[in-house]
């Protein structure tokens, strides 16, 4: 732990050049919080006055009993740097001392919101990947993330330890690990080529690479052995390094490197040899309490042990040795501070990415050249609660100028800052202001700011906007909250408003039926999002949730068996239409928004053409991603389109992948009589009856699920599957290990639940990571009486509180 | 049941002529309009007799003249003064069921007509209900079964006596007000309501409360001292119609079970007023989120009904949101269609016809209190959220003077339940920038603004418009004005003939 005064860190955070953002991102269970604690242990900065009592990172009750992170927590490290490390580093520098802002994120896919907004205002990130496991979903998913807001990875190949104490395994075959680990990092790296980002993949032999045991407090970069052993073969530490990976082999014998391994017994590779080998000889030594032979050995290595240190056995030994040797600290602190870039660094290229406005205007110079004297550009990336309920800390990064108390702030309202706050510990010190490059903590505009915000000085009238964040994650599964008591309602709306500002996923929204609907990630989210309501933002007023209700989407399968019309209330208009099921990828990619309303309409009836295979003129006339061509009441059919695809025939569920063409159209003389009221009512019936007639079908959610296990627990990851209608598709074997990956479908709806009994059908050994993945055609008819997709709709209906029977067809089309 | 005692000639008869009026206006709801000849027939005969006797006492007057209205602009439950006044009517006589809105300009008679009612099976039924629930009851009721609650009345002791002697439940019953209404009477019951001011401590209590006196759709009942509403069960004979919602949504925290004559049965289902009530509370954060919000006259007789719409309009204005006033008579989906500008329309209309399902309208339709409820920060400072806790008022009238406007902004980003998040109201900032701003400036913010409001993919065309010049400007459409490439006229293209139901050519498709 590092003791600081306010101003003393105030004083660092001048230097741009020496402050490193950084989030730490993995898979859930891959280790960040244990090596992202043994890094404050060592470098954490904290007040000098509470120095005594401090815990590192207060985590939430909930958070130490699950075992897991649930809201990504800020820290500040302080390193500093000797000479000789900084001897290579060719980067800009403003003296040795180090200021890295860390934020460690959670690992589950519920709360992937929470990655996002960590790294939106980061600039590096360090992926920790287990050795064993390797590289997971949610690496992948955050790894992907972390790229799309040109956020440079470093890699460390954590839980090191497994290897030597669990897995015993040997030098060649550990190698072959960690390397094939490193290299599936690399093909997702390597996907995100980004010239101004430059070469992002990893490679030990450059010091990208570390390889650390989060749980014992110890890692190494190759840089680590370099320096060793680079005076001892009298190269230096680059050469050393590059022959500490890859294809390199020594032989002691005949003390002579080559790229082939000769054959010789005593030949092994570079790693094995130099790295591996002697960490597995101390570890050895110390867990076998040789310690005769130990300290002989550690003298060797320049190591020196406290005296009382040397009274430790076993383990605890093994610990502290390892601690002593290859801090994790050092090892993890220095290849941040060598490979990740400086906010002053990395702005300059992300700020295509951040800033919405002309990248040519004063704003985006600012951002780009990270200037302290520039205008302010400052974005919150998230609300964090304060100890005082209800009111909310606005965290976020400034990019440019300077932030301090009483300034008035512009978002979409002027406001002046409280106070401004940086964070040492758990405890929030007030500072005068802080600067570009750095996080910082907003008292006094929580009411102003909803979730996410842009600020800027109140002068700045012209700036636009920082970009808003895009989450990986949509919020599919969603329960009806009501409170016990019914007076305690104004409680529950005020709470449910809290909650949606504490979370940047949530969303709390209202049914048609009156209903209040929390909608989150997943099951594990909704808990905690529930409990949060309950306990802090209701003052634990009693509130009662429903069974998780899942959205359903409605679609049809063929094209209309006829064309239907519809008459206005008047009889003197007709709409004629037919529908269609989208071609396949179309709706994604309106999704995606490849193909959006307001495209040009001539880019976007080349992609359809070009693509989906759609007549160019058809293409051409699409009015509302579905339809014809007719000016006069286009507005008015387009509105009832509108009104009918939100509420579909079926369930009154959003309809989707449904392309509506008005076949014919026949109108009243007079504009009066073919005006918005006629036409409205009567778009929507034709969209309904067309609809109906063109085989409608439910399509419902499905999760990707991605489980790990050993293969003894995959006859209870089968079953569970199966009972739950989920299918896999994809069965590997985790290379060197006796660990499966399974992937699979599972519908949304089935999936309450799931992770307890895929638990105790597997005695606890499977995990699922579940993410929304597409939507899926029910292949039940819901028109057909008694059938699965019609209960389902029946029961939809009743819970929004329509009339059981769907409306009959007859009530949509008018015959001549 | 004969003309005379339905109708209630003679007694009709004996108003117009006691109080000589000379032109006298019969407003028929549509389903009794076939009568309209034989009781106007009646009615006149009845007068002739009463003007012989009257010429023998006073002598020279002239014959009364009667008119019959139908198909009236707007709930047929109202008193039609405006088609009253096109025949320079000085009195009107209204047939059906009514709500009892007190008239602005003419004295009503109310003739509301009787419905048949089997009083054994209902006293059986009431006392069943009462000795199961064991809670005081109060009888409310279809006013067309006013005639037979005497009845019942006197057959319910024995009932209750029969079947469990020791009991003590109290039920007590609603009273019918006079069927006579002037317009002076309206003047006091405006600010008082029979009780005096005084009583009006509370106005947020249930319904038209003035100390135990309640007043509701033509029923009055005073409770016994320090009991409250909440203490009876309400007990309706007659059929689930809107006089039924209008009770159940004003008395919401009270078990309610309803005793249909027609059917002669007990309903107790009591999910379907909760789920009205959740529906209007989805309405009213649906409200919230309005730009523009259109003002529906739905009366023109109703007492206060100008100073309420006047009162939305300033709600309205201080809630930073555009209001127009659409007079379109009776609301229909299709008129109100022809407006998809507005968000949301206020109905302004007597209390038993505001309750309106606007399920299968464009735009929901919601009363003014439920207006008041999204758009008012002023009755209480966090109403404007939701401090709603269900008491619920239909009448304006009670709304008028309860509820000053006064809007104090609040400081806060408002939080829309239907969008699922906090939105801002770009209008208090405006405000608050100053309105210093001027020209080039303004426009300067408020295309800033439109770029914002562009960014925002979420949006749909519908609902970012603040103002009708803006929706319009957003349309695709614009006018009638087609750019034609040449000047020349069109040539002549023959038309189609027939009729809309089916034109010529049309017919002759469907026979091949």
């Amino acid at each position: 732990m590092v003791k600081f005064t306010a101003d003393e860190l105030r004083r660092i955070m001048d230097y741009k050049h020496n402050i490193r953002n950084m989030s730490v991102i993995a898979h859930v269970d891959h280790g960040k919080s244990t090596l992202t604690d043994s890094l404050v242990a060592a470098a954490g900065i904290i007040a000098q006055e509470v120095a005594g009592d401090v815990r590192m990172t207060d985590t939430r009750a909930d958070e130490a009993e699950r075992g897991i992170t649930i809201k990504s927590t800020g820290i500040s490290l302080y390193y500093e740097m000797t000479d000789e490390s900084l001897k290579s580093y060719k980067g800009e520098r403003n003296g040795n001392e180090y200021l890295i802002n860390l934020i460690d994120s959670p690992g589950h896919v519920d709360f992937s919101s929470e990655v996002t907004a960590a790294l939106r205002i980061t600039d590096g990130a360090l992926v920790v990947v287990d050795c064993v496991e390797g590289v997971c979903v949610q690496t992948e998913t955050v790894l992907r993330q972390a790229l799309g807001e040109r956020i440079r990875p470093v890699l460390t190949v954590n839980k090191m330890d497994r290897c030597f104490l669990e897995l015993q395994v040997e030098g060649e075959e550990a190698y072959q690990t960690f390397q094939r680990v490193i290299e599936n990092a690399n093909v997702i790296m390597a996907t995100y080529e980004d010239p101004l980002l430059g070469d992002v993949q990893v490679y030990p032999e450059k010091g990208t690479v570390a390889f650390s045991a989060g749980l014992h407090g110890w890692a190494f970069t190759l840089t680590n052995f370099a320096k060793m052993y680079a005076s001892k073969f009298g190269v230096d530490e680059s050469k050393m390094m590059e022959r500490l990976w890859g294809e390199n082999y020594f032989d002691p014998a005949t003390k002579k490197w080559t790229t082939k391994n000769s054959g010789s017994p005593s030949c092994k590779r570079g790693f094995v040899q130099f790295c591996y080998e002697p960490i597995k000889q101390i570890i050895s030594t110390c867990m076998n309490d040789q310690k005769d032979k130990l300290w002989p050995m550690l003298q060797k290595l320049g190591v020196t042990m406290k005296a009382d240190e040397k009274d430790l056995m076993g383990k605890a030994l093994m610990k502290r040795v390892m601690q002593t040797w290859l801090p994790a600290s050092t090892a993890l602190l220095e290849m941040m501070i060598f490979h990740l870039p400086s906010p002053s660094k990395a702005q300059r290229y992300r700020v295509e990415n951040l800033y919405e406005g002309p990248l040519d205007d004063m704003y985006a110079t600012a951002i780009r050249n990270c200037d302290p004297e520039g205008p302010l550009m400052l974005y919150v990336s998230k609300m964090i609660p304060a100890s005082d309920k209800g009111r909310f800390f606005a965290f976020g990064r400034v990019f440019a100028g300077k932030v301090s108390t009483g300034l008035k702030k512009k978002d979409l309202y002027v406001k002046s800052v409280q106070r401004t706050v940086i964070w040492m510990g758990k405890k929030q010190e007030t500072v005068e202001d802080v600067p570009c490059g750095n996080t910082v903590a907003l008292v006094g505009l929580d009411q102003y700011i909803t979730k996410n915000a842009t600020l800027t000085n109140e002068k700045e009238v012209d700036a636009h906007p920082i970009r808003a964040m895009k989450f990986s994650v949509s919020p599919v599964v969603r329960v009806a909250v009501q409170c016990k008591v019914a007076s305690d309602l104004p409680k529950l709306v005020e709470g449910l408003k809290r909650l949606a500002k504490s979370d940047p996923m949530v969303v709390c929204s209202i049914e048609e039926s009156g209903e209040h609907i929390i909608a989150g990630a997943g099951e594990l989210h909704l808990e905690i999002c529930l409990k949060d309501l309950q306990d802090d933002f209701m003052g634990g007023a009693e509130i009662i949730k429903s069974d998780p209700v899942v959205s359903f989407r409605e679609t049809v399968l063929e094209k209309s068996c006829r064309t239907v019309m519809s008459k206005s209330p008047n009889k003197h208009n007709r709409l004629y239409m037919e529908a269609r099921p989208l071609e396949e990828g179309l709706a994604e990619a309106i999704d995606d928004g490849r193909i959006g309303p307001r495209d040009d309409p001539k880019v976007r009836s080349k992609i359809l053409a070009e693509e989906f295979g759609w007549d160019k003129d058809l293409a051409k006339k699409i009015w509302c991603l579905g339809v014809q061509y007719l000016n006069e009441i286009k507005d008015s059919v387009v509105a009832g389109f509108q009104w009918a695809s939100k509420e579909g025939a079926l369930a009154e569920e959003n309809m989707r992948g449904i392309c509506f063409e008005v076949c014919d159209v026949v109108l009243h003389a007079d504009a009066i009589h073919r005006g918005g009221g006629q036409v409205i009512p009567t778009a929507r019936r034709v969209i309904y009856a067309s609809q109906i007639t063109a085989k409608p079908r439910l399509l419902e959610p499905v999760y990707l699920v991605e489980i790990q296990a050993p293969e003894q627990a995959l006859g209870g990851i089968y079953s569970v599957l199966n009972q739950k209608r989920g299918h896999v598709f994809e069965e590997i074997q985790r290379p060197g290990t006796p660990l499966y990956n399974i992937k699979a479908y599972l519908p949304v709806i089935e999936s309450f639940g799931f992770s307890g009994t895929l638990r105790a059908a597997t005695s606890g050994q499977a995990f699922p990571q579940c993410v929304f993945d597409h939507w899926d055609m029910m292949s039940s008819d819901p028109l057909e009486a008694g059938s699965q997709a019609s209960q389902l709709v029946i029961d939809i209906r009743k819970r929004k509180g329509l009339k059981e029977q769907m409306t009959p067809l007859a009530d949509f089309e008018d015959k001549l | 049941m004969d003309l005379d005692s339905y109708y209630e000639i003679t007694r009709t008869a004996e108003f117009i002529h006691s109080r000589n009026f000379t032109r006298v206006a019969l407003q028929f709801p549509d389903e009794s309009l076939k009568d309209s000849t034989r009781v106007v027939r009646a009615l006149r005969d009845q007068l002739r007799s009463l003007k012989k006797c009257g010429i023998e006492q006073n002598g020279g007057n002239k014959d009364v003249r009667l008119f019959v209205m139908a198909d009236t602009t707007y709930g047929s439950c109202c008193v039609d003064e405006v088609g009253a006044l096109h025949v320079d009517a000085n009195c009107v006589v209204h047939y059906g069921h009514t709500c009892f809105s007190p008239t602005t300009t003419l004295p009503a008679l109310f003739v509301i007509g009787k419905a048949s009612i089997s009083v054994s099976n209902c006293v059986e039924n009431l006392s069943n209900c009462a000795l199961t629930n064991g809670k005081s009851i109060l009888v409310l009721y279809r006013l067309e079964y006013a005639y037979s609650v005497r009845h019942i009345r006197e057959a319910l002791p024995e009932a209750l006596r029969l079947s469990e002697p020791e009991s003590k439940l109290e039920v007590h019953f609603a009273d019918i007000m006079g069927s006579v209404m002037n317009p002076s009477d309206v003047q006091n019951s405006f600010t008082g309501l029979l009780g005096t001011v005084g009583d009006c401590t509370d106005h947020r209590t249930f319904g038209v409360a003035s100390g135990n006196t309640y007043r509701m759709g033509g029923l009055c009942w005073t409770l016994p001292d320090g009991h409250r509403m909440e203490d009876y069960l309400l007990f309706w004979i007659g059929s689930d119609n809107s006089a039924f919602a209008n009770v159940v949504m004003t008395f919401n925290g009270c078990d309610t079970v309803r005793y249909d004559a027609a059917e002669n049965c007990l309903v107790t289902d009591a999910s379907q007023p909760k789920r009205v009530l959740k529906r209007r509370y989805y309405l009213v954060e649906k409200a919230k989120d309005a730009n523009i919000v259109g003002i529906l006259v739905g009366t023109l007789g109703v007492a206060g009904y100008l100073h309420m719409i006047r009162q939305m309009k300033e709600l309205i204005a201080g809630a930073g949101k555009k209001a127009y006033t659409l007079v379109v008579g009776r609301p229909n989906p299709a008129k109100l269609a022809n407006f998809p500008e507005c968000d949301v329309f206020i109905y302004v209309s007597c209390a038993q016809t505001a309750l309106l399902d606007s399920k299968e309208y464009l735009a929901p339709v919601i009363t003014p209190f439920e207006a008041m409820l999204a758009f008012n920060s002023s009755i209480s400072p966090c109403l404007r959220g939701s401090q709603w806790t269900g008491a619920y008022v239909m009448e304006f009238q009670d709304l008028i003077n309860s509820c000053p406007v006064e809007v104090n902004k609040s400081e806060e980003a408002r939080f829309s339940f239907l969008s699922g998040g906090y939105v801002e109201d770009f209008d208090q900032q405006e405000e608050e920038n100053g309105r210093g701003d001027e020209g080039a400036l303004a426009l300067v913010s408020a295309a800033q603004k439109v770029l914002q409001l562009h960014d925002n993919s979420k949006s749909l065309i519908k609902g970012t418009a603040r103002s009708g010049p803006e929706y319009l400007a957003a349309r695709s459409y614009q006018g009638l004005d087609l750019h034609y490439d040449s000047s020349l006229p069109e040539p002549y293209l023959l038309g189609r003939s027939g009729r809309a139901s089916g034109y010529k050519d049309e017919k002759s498709r469907q026979v091949e």
